[in-house]
Order: structure tokens, then C-alpha cells, then sequence
């Protein structure tokens, strides 16, 4: 019992260290002071400025595109890449696992650097679209990894039991494998979106006039001195999330027929 | 994993095909390109140098002159160092992480496990940057910590926090801290608990079961945890900019200064694929360890 | 079903085709007017948003822009070929790389009316010549700003920043010329110097200072110093007079008697830019006296413009940080580019960083 209270103190401790930067942010993005650690009252100035400032607006909109589309893209094909490697034998499966792992060894500077240089050597013109790309290549091991993790943990006499039935083969894909493994899609989808959101490096190299996404906005604003507007977005930003989590996660354990919740 | 059957079949080929293009074409050459310029020279303004004797170039041996300096002793310490900073902050990880994990996965009640976790990646959707930026604030000089502990007299003079190899720590540790909680956590979930039982049962003291049965059943998500922190570590270069006051220079720095400021693509491409050789000679390592376990842990 | 599979192959191949046009007609200067659109690429806090919200009610031209914190990602996007930029504004030794390798637009200055606006002390420098591809936007100094009450007297030379004594209380910009030109300059050199015996003094200088630096930071170096966390801080003056404008007692800026980097940042048109009408009216826009005035006001760094004077606020104008002598000025030097030296001068930042 004596372990089991340091065990959970230490825990604590810990989630105590994760949050306590972000729960400054929160506290002080309601403070009336610019710079200092000192609370100067309270006040919502920041986030009307927020409403007013289009920079921050367009930056939180390029962001929704990029992560959006390139969330999706990269969640089919590392969803079928999965797949693959989890089912069947074939020529090739070392060559994509290594290939597969790459996105992730590499260093980030070096990604954004060979892209934007392939981008100018295929004549093509940084964008919004230029961003996704980029995005997308190196989301799919994400999702990859965990969608494989569910796979390998997978009762396949679910599956074979459809096919004794009489389904076929593609229907028992449907309605049998993929609302099971949807879980591991979900979570390797919200990975990717995590990652895109959050991306600076890659992006930086390769966003075109107008692409700017938040986390560059956010850089520029914050090497000219740190504003509570920045507090400010990211506490909403925080927010937002927390409510999409827990509202995946009441999904998941909604009908009770549908499986592992997770 | 074990035990899966593989169907052979040319569906397969159907499957991987998205990924062998977006990847081909989007990530090998690009990367392909880049490889070819770090055996370039750099022009006077930036840019490439162009060849004009490819024969007697490659034959003198010049196309290698950037991987040679290189192995300068400045920079080789400057990857001594990277690697060290990469392990101490692996190594934090892992101590840290692990009993986080354990708790989560053993000893919390089952119901609460889904929203511990959750915990555990919120800190995630917020920027990375602006949470870097969040810890300057509460280490600086008339930061938060040092503003408590003076006024409440605990300490005469303000604490060095910030700009040093501390604060540099602290950014690393603290950014990579759910990659290793995470597969940490995936490894200990499987854990089958009547194994632990049946050690204690048989007078095991505690610590003998956790070295003895708990650590090499959970291994292969202590290796995922390692490679999942170490490798992000080493290229790493925003924290040691912002937390440690731009003065030290990591394996990361030294690659985005050449393609940023000394605008020696050339250089910067052979330190960047010597790091990434690095890595790939570790994976490498881990290739054989799983195939010793009979299974790719991760794909 | 064939009817609309036709129809994606037709828009399919119009797509390539005309992205394929596109790319060749890219080869030679954009002869159209363009759109009424700007996409500028511009320093942070650069441009005043009164001042691009007058523009655009004006002309109806919108304007989009990006911003950097330093010189190099205008070269690397200028160089990838495929970033659509219509102005960028670089400073001095950056416009000469990018007329060197052919980025930027030959200015047709006949379709400015207010060229003459222009001070002539500020035309015709080494790094474009006859101004054929620049104009000059804002101009300033690196000095270094100090806290008064830790200094008590006034400062008038860069030895305070490598005197043991103020261990841990320096700020140094995080820019490898700059801080070769501090060290150069206390050394009496040139800060273009290309002489390897003097470019290893410096190197040794700055080796020395090293543990004295609290941190090198190109950003925000004026809230560092301003909260406290050092004593002296490198810096460009405009941010550095900012501070100072606000509390004086405190602050401090001196632009060193050893000699500074005087710098100047300048609006050109890159090669590809495709907006041309609405390049010009901005530029003509921008040269106005009170329009100009407006930008100096905000930012605080002064400008080229003779007109403009009697609209910037006076404690701007009478601010030695910001406007200073002829004497202080003829004591500085312009960065160029080194060439080739650049190499050796990036090794020993890198040995320096490294300690």
C-alpha cells in the first residue's frame, strides 16, 4: 500500500510538470500586464484583439486546411499501407517498413530543405498546397505505426466467422475488419492532425505567399516579443481540443455492440 | 502478433501502391537530390558551385571534401555532444515515464485509464513553441519561480534557470515526455497481471519481480519508448535555441545554421545524412533485436 | 459516365497544360500589369497596418504578406524559383547576392513620381549601384542598449560587453556578422575585413566574451533586457529606442565611438514578381512624405525621405538613436559580403558557439 502511494504521488508529480506551462499560458492569457510574471487583474482584452487580428485568423485557417486534408490523405494511405503489412506476404514488405521509417529518422530541417528544393527543381510553386504535400509525407508513418498496432491485436475469428456465413469478402472488410480496427484509424488520424497542427520546421521551408499556418505566425510573433494574444489563441486552440477528445471518446463508448471502445 | 497468418497476394501490391508513390516521389527524391548537392561545393554567394571536370572531380577524391571536414575535431564534438544530450534526455524520459505508465496501466482504476491517457497527449495540441516559450517565462530571472522563491525568502538571489544546460534539459525531456509514456503504456497494458502474481506467490521480494518479470516482458515497448525520444533528440534544435540562449550548439543547430545563415547547402546535406546514418545504424540494431523476438514491434 | 470521365480528362490536361505554360512564361520578366493584388515579403513589424489599410482603400489593390526575422529565407525563397513574391526588402549585403545571381527586376524608375523624394546620402551605394534594382526603405545602426542605474555613466564604447566584470549580463544579437563587426570594430579593423590573421583576433575576442554572454538573440532583445535579465543588450536601434522612448531614466542606447554596422534595408522586385501595376503604385505609395512619415512613426527607424521630415514626430526625429550625427554616422560601415570568407568566418561562429 506504502508503494502504491508513491507510485501515485510520482505520477502526479508528473502530470503537474506536463501541465504547468500550459496552465500559465491559460492564467495569463486573462492577464492585463504585457510581459511580467506579475498579475495585473484580470481581462478579456487580448481575446477581442484576438477577433480583430486577421493574421492570427488566416494562420488558424491555413492550419484547419492543411491538417484537414492532409489528415485524411495520409489516414488512407497509412490505413492500406497497415493493412498490407499486417496481412499479407509480398515482396517488398522490409523495403516499405524501412521505407515506412524514414519520415520519422530524419531530421525535420533536413525533409523541409530536399523538399523545398525538389519543389523549385519540379518547377513547382510554393502554396498552401506545397505545405500539404510535405504534411502528408510525413504523417503516413504515424498512422501507419498505430493503425499496425491495432491490426496485430485483432481477433481474426470474427472475420472468418462473417466469411463461414456466406459474406463476401469485401462486405466482411466493411462491416466486419474496419469497424473494429476504427479505433486504431481514429487514433493514428488524430495523430497526424496533432503533428500537422503543431508543425514548424517543414513548414517553414515550404509554405508559399499567404500559407502561413499558426505555428510560423505564432514564431514570427513570438520573436518580436511574446503578446498575451498569443496566450490567447492557444488557449482557445487547447480548448477546442479538449472538447473534440472528449467528444471522440464519448463515440467510442457510445453503443455498446460496437466492439473494444478502445 | 504471433501466430498471424499472411495471406500472399497481389492485393498487397494494390495496398503499399499509395504509399511507394506519395513517398517515392515526394520524400527518396527529394531526398536523392539533396544527397547528390552534399558531395557539391558551395558557390560564393550560396547556391552550387558548378563542376566543370566531373571525371577529374570524382577521381581526386574533392567530391568528399565536406564529409571529410566533418570529421573535424569541432565537430565531431559538437555530435559528442548531441549524442550525450540525447541520451541523458532518454535516459530522464525512461525513468520518469516509466512509473507514470505503470500507474496508468496497473495501478489506476480501469475506468480512469482512458482519461489519464488523454491527459497525457493534451499537452500535444498546444505549440510546442509557445510551451517552450511558456518554461523562459517561468525560468527566467524575474520568471515565475524565481518571483515566488524570493518573495517568500526561500532563496537571497535569483536562481540561473534559464540559458543553460538545465533549461536545455528540461525543453527536451519535457517535449519528448509522451513519446515515452505512450508505448511505454501500450507494452504494460498487455502485461499479464497473474504473472505478476504468481512471482510474488513464489516469495519473489518486489523488486526481483519487477527486474526479473515486469522489465523483460515490457521490453519491446522500452525499446519503441527509446527510439521514439532519442532519434527526434538528436536532430533537435528549436529548444536549445530558445531555452538555452542560442550558445549551444547541438547537431541540429549546426545543420540549420548551414542551410540558414552560412548558406552551404552542400555541408549542411553531409552533416544531415551523416546524422540520419547514425540513426539508420541504430535501427539497424534494433532490426536484429526483433528479429531475435521474431517480430517488428512497430510495423 | 464516359461524358464525365471525358470531361475530367479534358480539365486534367488543360490543368498540366496551362500549369506547363505557366512555368515557361516565368523564364523572362512578366510583361503584364498583373493583378490588382501585392504579396510583399517584409521584415516583422516592418509596416504600419494603417499604412497597408490606406492602400488598399485607395486602389483597391490587396495586399497579402509574409514576414521574416532575417535575410536569409528571402534568398532561399527567391532561389527555389517557385515562392510569388512581388517586393521583398532585404538589407544591404543581401540586395547585392540577389542582383549577383539574377533575382531581381531592373526598376523602371520613370514610372515613380516621388523618386525625388529620396535623400541622395542614401542612393547609389556599393551594393546596387545607381540604385538599378533598390530603394532604400528604412536605414539604422547596431549598437547596444544598457540599463543607466547598473552602468552609472553614460557608455561610449564596446568594452563594457567584454569586461569580465558584467559576466552573465550580456545580450549579443544571434547574427555571425554582427557580432564579427562588434568584434572587428573593437579591434580597429574593418568589419569587411577578409584578412585571416585579423579574423582569427576577432574569433579569439568573441572566444574570450563567450562565458561572459547570458544568450545570443536576434528577436526580442529589448524585452530581455528591459525585464531585467541582462544589463547590456546588442541590438538594431529602432527596437533599442523604443525602449528607451519609454522609459528613459532606465535605458540607454549608444552607438559605440570604435565604430557600428550601419545598415539599410531596401524594397526591390524580384525577378518573377507578376503584379507590376500594383508593384509601382505601392512604391510611388510609400514614397509619399506623409505616408512615409506614417511608417517611421510606427516603427521607429528612420527613413530616406527628405519630404517626409516635417510629419515624423519630433522626439523621433531629435532621437540621436534613431536619426544620429554625421559624425556617429561616418564612423559606420555598411556589411557586404565577404565572399568565399564567409566559410572561415562560419567556421569560427561555429568553434565560438561550440565552447
Amino acid at each position: 500500500m506504502k508503494r502504491g502511494w508513491v507510485l501515485a504521488a510520482h505520477a502526479w508529480l508528473v502530470y503537474i510538470f506536463l501541465y504547468a506551462p500550459i496552465g500559465i499560458l491559460v492564467v495569463f492569457s486573462f492577464n492585463r500586464g504585457r510581459q511580467t510574471a506579475v498579475w495585473e487583474g484580470g481581462t478579456l482584452e487580448w481575446y477581442r484583439s484576438l477577433a480583430a487580428n486577421d493574421l492570427i485568423q488566416g494562420a488558424v485557417r491555413n492550419s484547419l486546411i492543411v491538417g484537414i486534408v492532409s489528415t485524411v490523405a495520409a489516414t488512407i494511405i497509412g490505413t492500406l499501407v497497415a493493412l498490407a503489412l499486417g496481412r499479407y506476404e509480398f515482396r517488398g514488405t522490409g523495403f516499405t517498413r524501412n521505407l515506412l521509417y524514414l519520415p520519422m529518422i530524419i531530421p525535420e530541417i533536413v525533409l523541409g530543405a530536399a523538399l523545398v528544393t525538389f519543389f523549385g527543381v519540379a518547377a513547382m510553386r510554393l502554396s498552401l498546397w506545397t505545405v500539404v504535400i510535405a504534411h502528408i509525407v510525413f504523417s503516413i508513418s504515424y498512422v501507419a505505426i498505430v493503425v499496425r498496432a491495432r491490426l496485430s491485436g485483432f481477433d481474426r475469428s470474427l472475420e472468418e466467422a462473417a466469411l463461414d456465413l456466406g459474406a463476401r469478402p469485401l462486405q466482411t472488410f466493411w462491416r466486419v475488419t474496419l469497424p473494429l480496427i476504427a479505433p486504431g484509424i481514429v487514433a493514428g488520424a488524430l495523430l497526424a492532425f496533432t503533428i500537422s497542427i503543431d508543425d514548424y520546421v517543414i513548414t517553414s521551408f515550404v509554405a508559399g505567399v499567404g500559407a502561413t499556418t499558426l505555428p510560423l505566425q505564432i514564431y514570427s510573433m513570438l520573436k518580436i516579443g511574446v503578446t498575451p494574444e498569443v496566450n490567447a489563441v492557444s488557449t482557445l486552440l487547447l480548448g477546442v481540443t479538449v472538447v473534440l477528445i472528449v467528444i471522440a471518446q464519448r463515440l467510442q463508448q457510445a453503443p455498446g455492440q460496437r466492439g473494444e471502445a478502445s | 502478433m504471433a501466430g498471424e497468418q499472411r495471406k500472399s497476394g497481389r492485393l498487397a501490391y494494390g495496398l503499399v501502391l499509395p504509399t511507394w508513390l506519395t513517398l517515392g516521389i515526394f520524400f527518396l527524391l527529394p531526398l536523392t537530390i539533396l544527397f547528390v548537392i552534399s558531395f557539391g561545393q558551395r558557390a560564393t554567394y550560396g547556391g552550387l558551385k558548378p563542376i566543370e571536370d566531373l571525371g577529374l572531380y570524382l577521381s581526386s577524391g574533392k567530391f568528399l571534401a565536406n564529409y571529410a571536414r566533418s570529421l573535424h575535431p569541432i565537430y565531431l564534438q559538437i555530435f559528442w555532444r548531441s549524442l550525450w544530450m540525447a541520451v541523458v534526455t532518454t535516459g530522464l524520459c525512461l525513468v520518469i515515464s516509466y512509473p507514470v505508465a505503470y500507474y496508468i496501466a496497473v495501478a489506476a482504476p480501469a475506468r480512469r485509464r482512458n482519461l489519464l491517457l488523454g491527459l497525457v497527449v493534451v499537452p500535444f495540441w498546444t505549440s510546442f513553441l509557445i510551451r517552450t516559450y511558456a518554461w523562459m517565462f517561468i525560468l527566467r530571472t524575474e520568471g515565475l519561480i524565481n518571483h515566488v522563491l524570493l518573495s517568500t525568502g526561500l532563496t537571497s538571489r535569483p536562481l540561473e534557470l534559464l540559458y543553460n544546460n538545465f533549461s536545455v534539459l528540461l525543453g527536451l525531456v519535457y517535449g519528448e515526455l509522451p513519446f515515452m509514456i505512450l508505448p511505454l503504456y501500450a507494452s504494460l497494458e498487455k502485461l499479464d497481471l497473474s504473472l505478476l502474481e504468481a512471482s510474488a506467490d513464489l516469495g519473489a521480494p518486489r523488486r526481483a519481480t519487477f527486474w526479473r518479470v515486469t522489465m523483460p516482458m515490457t521490453m519491446p515497448g522500452v525499446v519503441a519508448g527509446i527510439i521514439l525520444v532519442f532519434v527526434p533528440s538528436l536532430g533537435q534544435f528549436i529548444v536549445s535555441d530558445l531555452l538555452g540562449g542560442a550558445k549551444t550548439i547541438l547537431a541540429g543547430n549546426l545543420i540549420q545554421n548551414q542551410f540558414a545563415v552560412a548558406r552551404n547547402k552542400p555541408f549542411g546535406s553531409a552533416v544531415a545524412f551523416e546524422l540520419t546514418a547514425a540513426v539508420l545504424a541504430l535501427l539497424f540494431l534494433y532490426a536484429l533485436y526483433t528479429k531475435r523476438k521474431g517480430q517488428d514491434v512497430l510495423l | 459516365m464516359t461524358g464525365s470521365r471525358r470531361a475530367i480528362a479534358a480539365a486534367l490536361a488543360a490543368a498540366i497544360l496551362g500549369g506547363w505554360g505557366c512555368r515557361r512564361g516565368e523564364e523572362t520578366p512578366y510583361p503584364g500589369p498583373g493583378e490588382k493584388k501585392l504579396n510583399l515579403y517584409i521584415w516583422s513589424e516592418y509596416l504600419p497596418k494603417e499604412v497597408i489599410e490606406e492602400f488598399t482603400r485607395r486602389t483597391g489593390i490587396e495586399i497579402r504578406y509574409d514576414l521574416y526575422d532575417s535575410n536569409e529565407p528571402v534568398l532561399e525563397k527567391l532561389q527555389s524559383g517557385v515562392a510569388a513574391y512581388d517586393l521583398v526588402v532585404p538589407s544591404d549585403y543581401m540586395v547585392r547576392i540577389l542582383i549577383q545571381l539574377k533575382l531581381l527586376r531592373p526598376l523602371e524608375k520613370a514610372r515613380l513620381k516621388n523618386l525625388g523624394n529620396l535623400d541622395p546620402r542614401f542612393l547609389d551605394k556599393e551594393f546596387d549601384p545607381k540604385n538599378g534594382y533598390s530603394l532604400p526603405y528604412v536605414w539604422g545602426t547596431t549598437g547596444y542598449g544598457y540599463d543607466r542605474q547598473k552602468a552609472r555613466r553614460p557608455l561610449e564604447s564596446w568594452t563594457p560587453l567584454f569586461d569580465p566584470a558584467n559576466r552573465g549580463e550580456i545580450l549579443m544579437l544571434d547574427d555571425m556578422r554582427e557580432c564579427f563587426a562588434v568584434a572587428l570594430k573593437s579591434l580597429g579593423h574593418s568589419l569587411n575585413s577578409t584578412d585571416p590573421a585579423v579574423l582569427k583576433q576577432a574569433a579569439d575576442l568573441l572566444k574570450k566574451q563567450k562565458p561572459l554572454v547570458k544568450t545570443y538573440n536576434s528577436g526580442d532583445y529589448e524585452n530581455i533586457l528591459a525585464s531585467g535579465d541582462v544589463e547590456y543588450a546588442h541590438g538594431y536601434n529602432g527596437q533599442l529606442a523604443k525602449l528607451v522612448a519609454k522609459d528613459p531614466s532606465r535605458f540607454a542606447y549608444v552607438l559605440p565611438k570604435e565604430g557600428a554596422t550601419i545598415w539599410m534595408d531596401s524594397v526591390c522586385i524580384p525577378a518573377r514578381a507578376r503584379n507590376v501595376e500594383s508593384i509601382y503604385a505601392f512604391l510611388d505609395y510609400i514614397l509619399e512624405p506623409e505616408v512615409n512619415a506614417r511608417i517611421v512613426n510606427g516603427i521607429s527607424y528612420a527613413s530616406a525621405n527628405v519630404p517626409a521630415r516635417p510629419f515624423i514626430r519630433p522626439e523621433i526625429l531629435n532621437d540621436p538613436a534613431i536619426y544620429p550625427s554625421e559624425a556617429a554616422l561616418a564612423r559606420c560601415e555598411f556589411i557586404e559580403d565577404i565572399g568565399d570568407a564567409t566559410t572561415i568566418l562560419d567556421e569560427y561562429w561555429t568553434e565560438i558557439k561550440a565552447q
